[in-house]
């Protein structure tokens, strides 16, 4: 319900600006009357208990929802300039702008390289050349070709749990998004893959917007610039995360952060 | 100034997002298309068949005895016998297959055994129904002299059925939440006890929805009957003939004789009556099992 | 005493519980001994030919002329028969009975599933015979009066019954394969700008293609099994078709057709059951691909 617009500062430009987002599961109000800015070139980090409505939230940034029938969507999304959720926006086209990784890895059933090129081969790109050089340039970007590059033709399923969510990453790197939705990616992994995927975070948002679910209040101080945190479908709080992890202005923020909810 | 970050963007451009976006629209309307397809030519069969057969159908069509040579014969006798087999099938095959399919579902561990019951079981399901005809042949009327004779169809049918009828039994199995076994079994209950007290009743609306689908089958059954229980009925004023070891034609198998071997000058006509009450006693089992399991499924959880 | 109700309990439930597994387990043996049996009998029957009549196997799979009556027993013909109404019937149906696969799996809203789906059941359910009486009074004649086929009969009509006939099959064992394929492969695809068709045709279908090989392997195999709806309407003359509209005749035809009037003992008769074990023993390749095909998804 809180607004609190981290657009104050003057050096960043807001990239996604969410006004007054409403979610609902048939009758259910999932996530109510939100609003968020989120600027460009930064991590913004959703936190929350489980089931607060941040992956409800962050499925409706790239149209996700659309794909699940019972799920209705009012309120407006503006990328850049466009509002996401109007009427003749295709949102496939959108969908090539805001990237989404998602919270177990998802490869397709094809080789590496494959995997990779899906998305450019989808957006009509054939040339072979082309297709290697983005190809390398993911992997390399995701920190993921050194350990594949002699492999590429192998079947992704054959990787680990942490190189599958590399490789997933690199996926959505291949298609050159302005936005990359992150839906707590790390949850499937064990530490050592989990701190690989935010040193690799720490390097997107140089050229990317990172949003990024995450359920752990560590991860989210570790990685994020700005912090937003959900409670029961309400955006309670949203500030820069020192901000929010030492002075919180809301009361049940402050009763999260301090462990007094599950 | 996003520009100049991401030199290297490439962009979809306007034609080749038309053309995508063409594409899926024509997949879409092709997919619905198909679909559509269907219901249009499943109502246009029952529509023809309707007023092919209408005309036909009398009382006395119903009830009276076919006839050899001459017109105006009935399929008194085929109904009774398609019935009469059909009851007879199930009682041999309702046991049989659904003890197999509780074995296997809830008692059988990976093994050889299991592996050899299942294959089985599959290569029955997959033979074709004449192949299993020849085999009656062989062994119900020559083998054991029964010549044709419902008990012989009724048999082969049987074999012929079991796969399908234990695939139903394992799946209504399986859909019973675990829960309830260990619930009961962690009472004291025996694995058999916990089956007949708790899986099987709640199991029941699906078993009985597979029962009916699979009984009108076997009443549509033709090529496995032609060799085993024949193309006759006993002759005689009376439609019910309750010889287990009598010939009995079914009305499937009238409908094939009168066509390719019949000598009947209204062999269009008793051809047409008899597709007809093929296909409403087939339609009354596909709606009855709905109904029934619908009905069955809201009394066991509604009440 | 009522100590001893509790101690007496388990024995007596525990004697059931063997009874209960000996007599379920017996079931399964049934099914075991019946396919045992079928197998052995049909080996039998279907060897005489030449164990007793001492025809050269080379003859009967790949001579062209039926004449048992001079011992030279052909089967080819039918065999190029069943072979070419199977492969017309897979051609058609398969693609649209997997495309209503899809249609179920990710296109169509629940409503219109439920109305939809019964009718599917209701084509499963119609017999054979009435398929086949379909072809005779309505697509023959449809077929001799538009395409100039002196009968109507032949392999283009067999081949068009046979269709509609597998497409029940496909459409539920395909559906299957579809809906197998995990939501997180489908949401990858389109949160990377995939439209719904272009993650269908390269993530689903691809994905599902051990399920899809099912799928049409099961429908080729209640294909070439079919007998009644397709003597009906093929002709039933042994003779290789010059093309579509041409008659000719297929394993099972060939056993309906003769089967009624081969006297015991005979060339024919041998043949004919010659014929049915050669079905069996397609029918038991199929499902070995079957299991094949399944175990390479694992």
């Amino acid at each position: 319900m809180i607004s609190a617009s981290p657009t104050e500062r003057t050096s960043q430009s807001s990239k996604l600006r969410v006004e007054d987002l409403n979610v609902y599961y048939g009758d259910f109000h999932a996530i109510k009357h939100a609003n968020l800015v989120v600027p460009e070139n930064i991590v913004t980090a959703l936190i929350g208990p489980s089931g607060c409505g941040k992956s409800t939230f962050i499925r409706a940034l790239n149209r996700m929802h659309d794909l699940t029938p019972g799920v209705r969507v009012e309120g407006t999304v503006v990328l850049d300039e466009t509002n996401i959720y109007e009427a003749d926006l295709d949102p496939v086209t959108l969908r090539h702008r805001i990237g989404m990784v998602f919270q177990r890895p998802n490869p397709f059933p094809k080789s590496i390289y494959e995997n990779v090129v899906y998305g450019p081969k989808i957006h009509g790109l054939r040339s072979r050349k082309s297709l290697l050089e983005i190809a390398e340039r993911s992997l390399r970007n995701a920190a993921l070709w050194d350990e594949v590059k002699d492999r590429l033709h192998q079947s992704a399923l054959g990787l680990s749990g942490g190189q599958q969510q590399r490789l997933c990453i690199a996926r959505v790197l291949a298609v050159e998004p302005e936005v990359i939705l992150m839906d707590e990616p790390a949850s499937a992994l064990d530490p050592i893959a989990t701190s690989k995927i935010e040193d690799l975070i720490g390097e997107l948002k140089k050229t990317y917007t990172v949003v990024i679910v995450t359920h752990s209040m560590q991860q989210a101080a570790r990685i994020s610039d700005y912090t937003a945190f959900f409670l029961l479908g309400d955006l309670v709080e949203v500030g820069k995360t020192s901000d929010i992890f030492t002075k919180p202005k809301d009361k049940r923020t402050e009763d999260y952060i301090t462990g007094r909810y599950g | 100034m996003t520009a100049a970050a991401h030199p290297a963007r490439f962009r979809t451009s306007q034609s080749i997002a038309a053309q995508r976006r063409f594409a899926d629209r024509l997949a879409t309307v092709i997919l619905w298309g198909c679909a559509l397809a269907i219901v249009v030519l499943l109502a246009f069969f029952v529509g023809y068949i309707l007023y092919l057969g209408l005309p036909t159908i009398s009382w006395h069509f119903l009830t009276a005895p076919p006839s050899e040579v001459e017109a105006g014969g009935g399929i008194g006798p085929e109904i009774f016998n398609s019935f009469y087999i059909l009851i007879l099938t199930l009682i041999f095959t309702v046991p049989t297959a659904m003890a197999a399919g509780i074995f296997l579902q809830e008692y059988a561990r990976p093994g050889v055994f299991t592996t050899t019951v299942q294959f089985c079981a599959e290569s029955l399901a997959t033979i074709p129904s004449i192949v299993m005809g020849l085999f009656g042949l062989i062994v119900f009327v020559s083998l054991l002299r029964w010549h044709f004779s419902a008990i012989g169809g009724a048999l082969t049918l049987t074999i012929l059925n079991l796969p399908a009828l234990m695939r139903v039994t394992q799946e209504a199995l399986s859909s019973v939440p675990n829960a309830f076994r260990e619930g009961s079994m962690a009472l004291g209950a025996t694995r058999w006890q916990t089956i007949v007290r708790v899986v099987l009743p709640s199991a029941i609306p699906p078993l009985t929805t597979g029962v009916i689908l699979i009984a009108g089958r076997i009443f549509g059954e033709t090529a496995a009957l032609i060799y085993t229980a024949g193309v006759s009925v006993s002759p005689g004023k009376s439609a019910f003939d309750w010889g287990l070891f009598h010939p009995a034609e079914t009305l499937s198998v009238h409908l094939w004789y009168t066509h390719s071997e019949g000598l009947i000058p209204d062999g269009a006509q008793v051809g047409n009556g008899t597709a007809l009450v093929l296909l409403v006693v087939v339609l009354l089992f596909n709606f009855s099992a709905r109904i029934l399991g619908r009905w069955l499924s809201r009394r066991l959880t509604g009440a | 005493m009522y100590g001893l109700v509790i101690a007496t309990r388990p024995s007596r439930a525990s004697l059931n519980e063997s009874v209960a597994k000996a007599v379920l387990l017996s079931a399964c043996i049934v099914v075991v001994a019946a396919m045992g049996a079928l197998l052995f009998y049909l080996a039998i029957e279907g060897t005489r030919l030449i164990f007793a009549d001492h025809i050269n196997p080379f003859v009967f799979l790949f001579h062209t002329t039926f004449d048992p009556d001079s011992r030279e027993p052909g089967a080819f013909v039918f065999i190029a028969g069943s072979i070419f109404v199977t492969l017309f019937a897979i051609c058609v149906g398969g693609p649209f009975g997997v495309a209503v696969g899809i249609f179920f799996s990710e296109l169509a809203p629940p409503r219109v599933s439920a109305l939809i789906k019964p009718a599917i059941e209701v084509l499963v359910g119609i017999p054979s015979v009435v398929y086949g009486w379909l072809g005779l009074t309505l697509l023959a004649p449809l077929v001799r009066t538009y395409l100039g086929s002196q009968t109507g009969f032949g392999l283009l009509t067999a081949g068009v019954v046979l269709s509609v006939m597998i497409l029940p099959t496909v459409i539920s064992l395909s559906e299957d394969a579809l809906a197998a394929v995990q939501t997180p492969l489908k949401e990858g695809s389109m949160a990377l700008g995939a439209t719904r068709w272009q993650t269908i045709y390269r993530v689903i279908l691809p994905a599902a293609r051990s399920g899809l090989t099912v799928a049409v392997i099961l429908g080729i195999a209640r294909a070439i099994g079919e007998a009644l709806a397709v003597q009906m309407v093929i002709g039933n003359s042994a003779v290789l078709p010059r093309g579509l509209l041409n008659p000719t005749a297929t394993l099972t035809t060939e056993i309906v057709t003769d089967m009624g009037s081969a006297q015991p003992g005979t060339i024919l008769q041998h043949a004919l059951f010659s014929m049915a074990f050669l079905l069996l023993l397609i029918a038991m390749a199929l499902i070995v691909f079957v299991r094949v095909a399944l175990r390479r998804q694992v």
